[in-house]
């Protein structure tokens, strides 16, 4: 401990403070920020994911409190933290600029105080210098020393780290992020921790606002959103529950004749209105699965220099599954290859020129007069244009077909995974000729927030390789005999077909298996028409919901499209947006009613699951999942600017990992404003917590929460809402925070 | 006082300049227009965002087509008043608010130092006609001298050249198409002012020198501060001044056709970057080989001479050394060899080696072919010759390129663990800061 006893306005007494000690005391303010995840993996989280502990109403209260404490626009504390915002987007960086800060794989702490000194913005004066010349080795000591000089006293230290933390929450939840969820691999090019990150700052504090003290935290009045919250979700709960009722009253036995088709898509909320379009084409049935399809995979395509992960962020990947060329023909395999580098090309030659010193002063004048051009065409034919650079990519690189191989997955482990997605999903008997398993992705344009808009279950990624994956598993002759001998027979003319549904065009892709017969080719065909059917009606209604009423059908199609390929839009899709609850139980307990793309749907027949063992992984997994992205629209509806990211007219991505408004600022975590707003002051996004509606019995429900966690906790502090509908007696019950149901009507 | 006499002369003057300069801005606008219509949609500023832009492009049609003194100084006026109006789109945001005075200020100093620039350029001249002014053949007096110093200051205030850059690198706090807009309109009238009076500077061979360097010190300190910038919108900024260094540059050399072609392609350029900024996130950098052996550095070279030439046949120039069109020469030298060193960089084959000469004689010959195009339809300035070269061209030349050298050896990487280079980055980071006012330092201070 090298407290040096410099000389002090007040005597303090100098307690030693241990190392472990500082590393405690900032693991436990931690909880005042969420991990923030970057821009090409967005991953809907809690911003309050840190007080899940304490109850809904309190944690805001909390949330509000520090926030008030941390952000009173003191000069010192706005200094700080301009200087802090300056250091992390320099570090950082993930890419942006030619040139990086010397040394990053040093350690955020260590890099600081190798090129602090150079700094004249912090070393202004000779007292400064040998502040900085002489930074202990350690964060942790850093710590510790700036402390006693800025004069914390012993109780109010960690209050003080928290207040420290919560002063820019973007970057603090960066950092957390990358202490937490990065890979060891990508973390070591440039590591860094949250006592790192507090370090830095103590420092900065320590020069730039000596006078700095722990902010008194006044209690906040109580938001007026509260009262309002409780009043519209029950509301919401009431109408939609007295809806299900209907339709358990109503239930007909159930169907014995075979569909032709059945098709599994993600829970997602996107999937239900499709869903019920498709419905309505023709004889088939649809499911709702968690968009990864239960394979802890990573995967990389046939084009793809590095594989990424493809499951929820809550599971590591244990798999790597690549994509390869179906046949070794290899004469389309080179041509595929060649075209790929070709096209790579003209970009190489412009980043050689443009990211070097002179060289752009003769870029720009050989490329104005295309790039006008572009500019012109961009602007005025979106999607022309789009369709041109497809075609050109396609002449250029024909595609080849690929499989994912599945080497890398043990095979009774691909009969497990295979098992245990029909088995979750009740999709054990009466299976049709095609079951066709769906993974969906978006496609826009310009736009920093893709990967908020893609599959959260895939980590925000398209989930169009795992549905192929599993669907290669499912088809899997020895599989399937493992399966049979585990009592679950795949009838022999069964075909799984993988498929990606667009969100943004509502276009699905079917990847149509190699040496069909003749009989499946049929079906297939047809299965795209009535595709094609149920994407004018969905496009039909997409559209309304941006204010464009009843169109025709191409030019609803012509819509969507537009909104996929322009650069200039804003609100190329509405995500995940007015969603409101997460519905458990069989699909004829929603078939007749329009849920207008807000619920979450999980398959799910309690008769085949008595141990209540995926009950507990749906409660766990996918509606934790549904939780976090809920929570996330939630918060950054109710304050856009403490928990969204601002307006996108202004935002400036910075070091390829997240978006900061204009000049500088705090990372801007959370969705944007045109993400849940359709105008300035107008929520296109209605802020409801998450409804959970299981259709099973009372008692199952009670015995799996007991033994989870995470369930009292979301449960017990009503972060989530549990209504129940007991199949035994047609009845709505509602869990109440102490755990007691009452009856919902 | 001529400059208030409004009688024996009309006060409009199309050229091929003015049709020029209103072909670009009239193209970005419209661009700008049809992209905020869509990118602004339930912004409650669209309505006023879309008004000002309309008047931003009939205030800059009135400063380019101007043959009056005044008019041309109020078209200037009106344009910078609506483009601080367009910066300030979130009116309730402090650090917009900050950004928009900041230009304002700047954007007044050049305003006085114009309008005393023309009032005395009027005096000299007896005339406040452009076209009379211009095509005067009256002995130069210490008056005209003075006025056109001024007149090159507001220039350089209105191009950003330092020291009147942080208008411009503290301006993003515009919404998007406002930057492209300001990236391909606006920074330039510093070139067009110029180039509008390029007879008159063209006799004066000490403002030029002043301009080359204000414009060499602009061009080497936007391109390095560009290439160590980590957020997109500060690159482009950063770039920009560099790309109006190169400009100003030209201009000081008394190439005033290739400064106009050069500030058009950079504007259509710059605004598309700007309007794409967007897809940044997703964009993936392919690496360039920084080892190279000497028969690769050989080829290279001579993949750049290639370009070279190709860029005098295309451009018209002729190859000579002795007057300052061989920066221009220079410059498809080096992007020729830059995209040599790129391509050389794997392993070597004789149909590489020929690609690697094509790519660079293509490239050099589209450089010239660009600036070309812009150069035939500027009938006006044909008249006005490249300067002799002399110690001063050269040694900015040659900085330069000397620049452009320690970039493809590496060196940055290479001395990155030096005291010398850590002081250099953390000064260049520092320099690069928008105004501290102009930032948003705590997140409740921004305000959508």
């Amino acid at each position: 401990m090298n407290v040096v006893a410099l000389p002090q306005k007040r005597m303090l007494p100098v307690t030693p403070v241990e190392a472990i000690s500082i590393k405690e005391m900032v693991a436990s303010a931690t909880n005042i920020v969420a991990p923030v995840w970057p821009l090409k993996t967005f991953i809907a989280v809690n911003p309050l994911q840190g007080l899940e502990h304490l109850p809904f109403e309190q944690a805001v209260l909390e949330a509000e409190r520090q926030r008030a404490a941390s952000s009173d626009a003191s000069t010192g504390r706005e200094a700080v933290n301009r200087e802090l915002i300056k250091w992390c987007s320099a570090y950082f960086d993930e890419g942006q600029a030619t040139i990086s800060m010397p040394g990053r794989e040093d350690g955020l702490y260590r890099v600081f105080s190798d090129l602090a000194r150079f700094d004249t913005r912090l070393n202004r004066s000779r007292a400064d210098d040998i502040v900085l010349a002489s930074l202990p080795d350690t964060p942790e000591d850093a710590i510790a020393e700036c402390l006693e000089q800025i004069e914390i006293i012993e109780d109010h230290k960690e209050e003080f780290i928290r207040q420290a933390l919560a002063a820019l929450p973007g970057w603090s939840g960066y950092v957390k992020w990358k202490e937490n969820w990065q890979t060891p691999a990508e973390h070591a090019k440039r590591p860094s921790t949250l006592v790192d990150y507090v370090a830095v700052r103590m420092v900065l504090t320590r020069l730039l606002w000596p006078e700095a003290s722990l902010a008194e935290s006044l209690d906040t009045p109580k938001p007026i959103f509260l009262s309002e919250l409780t009043v519209r979700e029950a509301q919401f709960r009431k109408s939609l529950l007295d809806e299900l009722l209907t339709q358990v009253i109503a239930a007909k036995s159930p169907q014995s004749s075979r569909p032709d088709a059945q098709l599994v898509f993600c829970i997602d909320v996107r999937s239900e209105p499709f869903r019920r379009a498709l419905e309505a084409q023709g004889n088939y049935d649809t499911l709702g699965f968690a968009g990864f399809f239960g394979l802890p995979v990573q995967v990389k395509g046939l084009d793809d220099d590095q594989p990424h992960d493809s499951c929820p962020v809550l599971l590591k990947p244990r798999h790597l599954v690549c994509d390869h060329a179906v046949d070794s023909d290899t004469s389309c395999v080179r041509r595929h290859d060649q075209g790929r580098s070709l096209l790579k090309m003209p970009k190489s030659f412009y980043q050689w020129l443009k990211y070097n010193f002179a060289t752009p002063f003769a870029l720009v004048e050989m490329l104005g007069p295309w790039l006008g051009m572009r500019m012109l065409a961009r602007t005025f034919a979106p999607s022309l244009i789009s369709g041109l650079a497809e075609t050109t990519r396609v002449m250029v690189m024909p595609p080849v077909p690929t499989v994912p191989a599945l080497e890398g997955i043990e095979l009774s482990q691909q009969a497990d995974y295979g098992e245990s997605a029909l088995r979750m999903m009740g999709l054990t008997e009466n299976l049709a000729p095609l079951v066709v398993l769906c993974g969906h992705g978006s496609s826009t344009n310009n736009n920093a927030y893709a990967s908020a808009l893609d599959c959260g279950a895939c980590g925000g990624n398209h989930g169009g390789s795992n549905a192929r994956i599993l669907a290669a598993i499912l088809n899997s002759p020895p599989v399937r005999s493992l399966l049979a001998d585990r009592g679950l027979a795949i009838p022999s003319d069964t075909l799984f077909v993988a498929a990606a549904h667009d969100t943004t065009t509502d276009h699905v892709e079917l990847y149509e298996p190699r040496g069909v017969s003749v009989q499946q080719q049929e079906m297939l065909n047809s299965l795209r028409a009535d595709l094609s059917k149920a994407r004018i009606a969905n496009a039909k209604a997409r559209t309304a919901t941006f204010g464009l009423h009843m169109l025709r059908d191409d030019m609803a199609i012509q819509e969507t499209q537009r909104r996929s390929s322009d650069w200039a839009e804003v609100r190329p899709e509405w995500g995940l947006a007015r969603n409101a609850a997460f519905i458990v139980g069989p699909r004829e307990l929603t078939k007749s009613v329009n849920l207008k793309g807000r619920c979450f749907l999980h398959s799910y027949d309690w008769k085949n699951d008595t141990a209540g063992k995926f009950l507990t992984t749906i409660l766990t997994a996918p509606m934790v999942v549904a939780q976090w992205i809920n929570s996330q629209y939630l918060f950054s509806t109710l304050d856009n600017v403490a928990y969204g990211a601002g307006s996108k007219v202004t935002q400036n991505v910075t070091g390829k990992l997240g978006v900061m408004q204009g000049n500088a600022s705090d990372l801007m975590h959370g969705l944007p404003l045109q993400s849940v707003f359709a105008g300035d002051g107008e929520p296109y996004h209605e802020p409801l917590r998450l409804l959970t509606v299981v259709y099973a019995p009372r008692e199952m429900l009670d015995r799996v929460i007991q033994t989870q966690d995470v369930l009292i906790k979301l449960f017990g502090n009503g972060w989530v809402t549990l209504a129940c509908i007991d199949p035994t007696n047609n009845q709505a019950h509602l869990l109440q925070r102490d755990f007691k149901w009452v009856s919902a009507s | 006082m001529p400059l208030f006499r409004f009688d024996n002369f009309g006060h409009f003057r199309p050229d091929s300049l003015s049709w020029v300069m209103a072909g670009l801005i009239l193209f970005v606008v419209v661009n700008v227009l049809a992209y905020s219509n869509r990118y602004l949609a339930g912004d409650k500023n669209q309505p006023r965002h879309r008004r000002y832009v309309l008047l931003l492009a009939a205030s800059v049609m009135a400063m380019v087509f101007a043959d009056h003194l005044l008019v041309l100084l109020a078209g200037w006026a009106m344009s910078n008043l609506l483009l601080v109006m367009l910066m300030i789109h979130k009116d309730h945001w402090r650090a917009a608010r900050n950004s928009g005075l900041l230009a304002l200020r700047t954007f007044g100093f050049g305003f006085v130092v114009l309008g005393m620039g023309f009032w005395l350029l009027a005096e000299s001249a007896g005339t406040a006609s452009i076209g009379s002014i211009v095509q005067g053949t009256s002995e130069p007096t210490t008056m005209h001298l003075v006025a056109l110093l001024l007149i090159a200051i507001a220039a350089l205030t209105q191009s950003a050249a330092w020291p009147f850059h942080r208008w411009l690198t503290s301006s993003l706090n515009s919404p998007t198409p406002v930057s492209a807009l300001m990236h391909a309109g606006l920074v330039n009238g510093g070139g067009f002012l110029l180039v509008r009076f390029a007879p008159l500077f063209a006799t004066q061979s000490v403002l030029l020198h002043g301009l080359f360097l204000a414009g060499l010190i602009t061009a080497v300190v936007g391109s390095f501060w560009k290439l160590l910038q980590t957020d997109i919108k500060r690159m482009l900024a950063c770039s920009t001044m560099g790309q109006m260094g190169f400009m100003l540059m030209q201009c000081g050399m008394g190439l005033f056709a290739p400064a106009i072609s050069h500030l058009c392609w950079h504007g259509l350029f710059k605004a598309y970057l700007f309007l794409s900024a967007g897809s940044v996130v997703h964009d993936k950098r392919t690496g360039i080989a920084t080892q190279l052996s000497p028969p690769r550095i050989l080829f290279a070279c001579l993949a750049g001479l290639c370009g070279a030439f190709a860029f005098t046949l295309t451009s018209g120039t002729g190859l000579s050394f002795a007057d300052t069109s061989s920066l221009m020469i220079a410059l498809a030298f080096m992007a020729s060899t830059q995209l040599a060193v790129g391509l050389l960089g794997k392993p070597l084959s004789s149909s590489r080696v020929l690609s690697t000469f094509l790519v660079g004689a293509g490239s050099g010959g589209m450089y010239g072919l660009s600036i070309r195009l812009v150069e035939s339809s500027l009938s006006s300035l044909h008249a006005i010759q490249p300067q002799p070269m002399d110690a001063v061209y050269f040694a900015g030349i040659a900085a330069i390129f000397l620049v452009w050298m320690a970039m493809i050896l590496n060196l940055p990487a290479r001395f990155q663990s030096r005291t010398t280079w850590k002081r250099l980055y953390m000064a260049a980071i520092n320099a690069s800061q928008p105004h501290p006012q102009t930032v948003t330092a705590s997140r409740t201070a921004y305000k959508s």
